[in-house]
């Protein structure tokens, strides 16, 4: 008897994790992370008192505390990218070493397979960002006394965003080599979220950036609203829709890779 | 019924004409060598059977259905011809995921893992790690995922790659071994020995078309081998 399309994408998913887990590039991910732990860590540990900075007398726990926010932020994004660096060729590697059509030989349909690959980079990719994110929201709650709520929310946006873009990264590695679909994912999210804090900021943007600040995921408007709520600064965007546009996209963008996959010659 | 058909099966890459309108079918307990030269589109028709590729033309029907749909391939058993396997995990663990996928689950997959493995000869092995494996032993553990499950269609693409002698004489065993109990072959080779020992009945793809057909008795002529009709019936 054939096994459900469920059990299928549990037992493949189950592989993918472990393959996933076994890959040289996760060691260079852990390294880099734990560096970027180091970074938080350091930054948020500095004794209070006052500072001068041009001239004014500052608290430094205070400007440091909004340092933290920023490199919080900017860890959220690493945790996206990350995905869609792992994903890049998760999916693609199977297909270039032949495994995938062993596989695939089994009554297992092509959307349960891309599918599974997608969920074991995942599982590997949010489970270093939950561990990135968690630690920093420690330091900034235990040093800083930032509550855990919007830190929480950080980590929502990054998960949906995560989503997103690692299946992204999958399609764009169907036509494009490792390094240049690497680089795709790095520049597609700095771009995505420099727009959006850049539109935040009541800049005008060119027509492309424009369109791509409205209907692209709004990753960096979801960071940017989530530290608001640490930093009290009011925020021209609706924090219902922004989650509703990343949570469209965190369906749509697996959709899309599964029809494509299906659709495509092996 | 056929186990599997082409019907005017027509593929091209672009302007290249891969296959021509060829018209194959295979009976349900046939075994069938599928010959031609490099690049006469043997793979090509392959990967079509599988629903790994589309037909530009026709049709392609595997056990009655579409290769496109899953349960097309419910009992298949598939040997690529270079066979591409996870080199980190043990042979036995690669073989249950295999195992599962084809529908097995607890005692039953547990006793048919251990059955394929004794079978390909690889029980003392079942523990190592495939990537430490040598080609030979590569081969047979690719055997061993093919004939899981007892399939009901076979897919065999140079089958022999790889093997010593005595690893060439076994997988005609394991081929006979299926056949006999009414499995489908399809045996894809260059090696016409190979061929001629157990199979039924061949077809002969040349230049993307069938060249020739039918039960080797009847495509051999009198003082011929069956290389030679090969040679005639492609250069012909």
């Amino acid at each position: 008897m054939i096994p459900s399309p469920i059990s299928q994408f549990r037992i493949l998913s189950g592989e993918a994790v472990r393959d996933a887990a076994r890959r040289r590039i996760v060691a260079g991910m852990v390294v880099l992370s734990l560096l970027s732990l180091l970074v938080v860590d350091s930054c948020t540990s500095c004794a209070s008192g006052p500072i001068e900075l041009n001239g004014q007398e500052v608290e430094a726990s205070g400007l440091l505390g909004f340092t933290s926010i920023l490199l919080f932020g900017m860890i959220a994004l690493w945790t996206v990218a990350l995905a869609g660096v792992l994903a890049a060729d998760h999916l693609t590697q199977t297909l270039d070493d032949g495994s995938a059509r062993l596989v695939l030989a089994r009554p297992v349909s092509r959307g349960v397979f891309a599918l599974s690959r997608l969920a074991g980079s995942l599982v590997v990719s949010l489970g270093t960002g939950a561990v990135l994110l968690g630690m920093s929201a420690f330091f900034l709650k235990v040093r800083h006394e930032y509550g855990f709520g919007p830190s929480a929310w950080s980590a929502g946006v990054a998960m949906l965003g995560a989503v997103t873009v690692a299946s992204l990264a999958m399609i764009a590695s169907f036509w494009l080599p490792r390094l240049l679909t690497f680089l795709l994912v790095f520049g597609t999210v700095a771009g995505v979220a420099f727009t959006n804090w850049t539109a935040l900021a009541g800049a005008e943007l060119s027509p492309f950036w424009s369109a791509a600040n409205q209907f692209g995921p709004p990753i960096g408007t979801g960071i940017a609203l989530a530290a608001s709520q640490w930093t009290g600064h009011e925020l021209d965007a609706q924090p219902l829709v922004v989650g509703a546009r990343l949570l469209l996209w965190a369906v749509f963008s697996p959709a899309l890779l599964a029809v494509l996959f299906s659709r495509r010659e092996i | 019924m056929s186990a599997f058909a082409w019907s005017g099966v027509t593929k091209a890459f672009g302007d290249q004409i891969a296959l021509a309108a060829i018209d194959l079918a295979v009976p349900e307990g046939a075994t069938l060598g599928l010959l031609g030269p490099n690049g006469a589109g043997k793979t090509t028709a392959l990967r079509l059977l599988l629903g790994f590729a589309r037909p530009s033309r026709g049709t392609v029907r595997l056990c009655g259905l579409d290769p496109q749909d899953p349960a097309a391939r419910d009992g298949l058993g598939y040997l690529p011809e270079r066979v591409a396997l996870p080199a980190r995990i043990p042979v036995r663990r690669m073989l249950e995921l295999h195992g599962q996928l084809a529908g097995l689950t607890g005692r039953d997959l547990r006793a048919e893992v251990d059955t394929v493995l004794e079978q390909t000869g690889i029980a003392d092995r079942a523990r190592d790690v495939i990537g430490e494996l040598s080609k030979g032993l590569t081969q047979r553990v690719g055997f061993a995922q093919a004939l899981l499950g007892r399939p009901r269609v076979l897919l065999l693409d140079e089958p022999t790659s790889g093997l010593d002698p005595l690893g060439i004489r076994d997988a005609r065993d394991w081929i006979v071994a299926a056949k006999e109990r009414g499995c489908t072959v399809l045996v894809c080779s260059h090696v016409l020995s190979e061929v001629e020992q157990v199979c039924d009945r061949i077809a002969i793809l040349s230049r993307g078309r069938i060249a020739a057909q039918g039960e080797i008795g009847e495509l051999v002529e009198a003082g011929e081998t069956l290389e030679d009709a090969f040679v005639r019936l492609v250069r012909g």
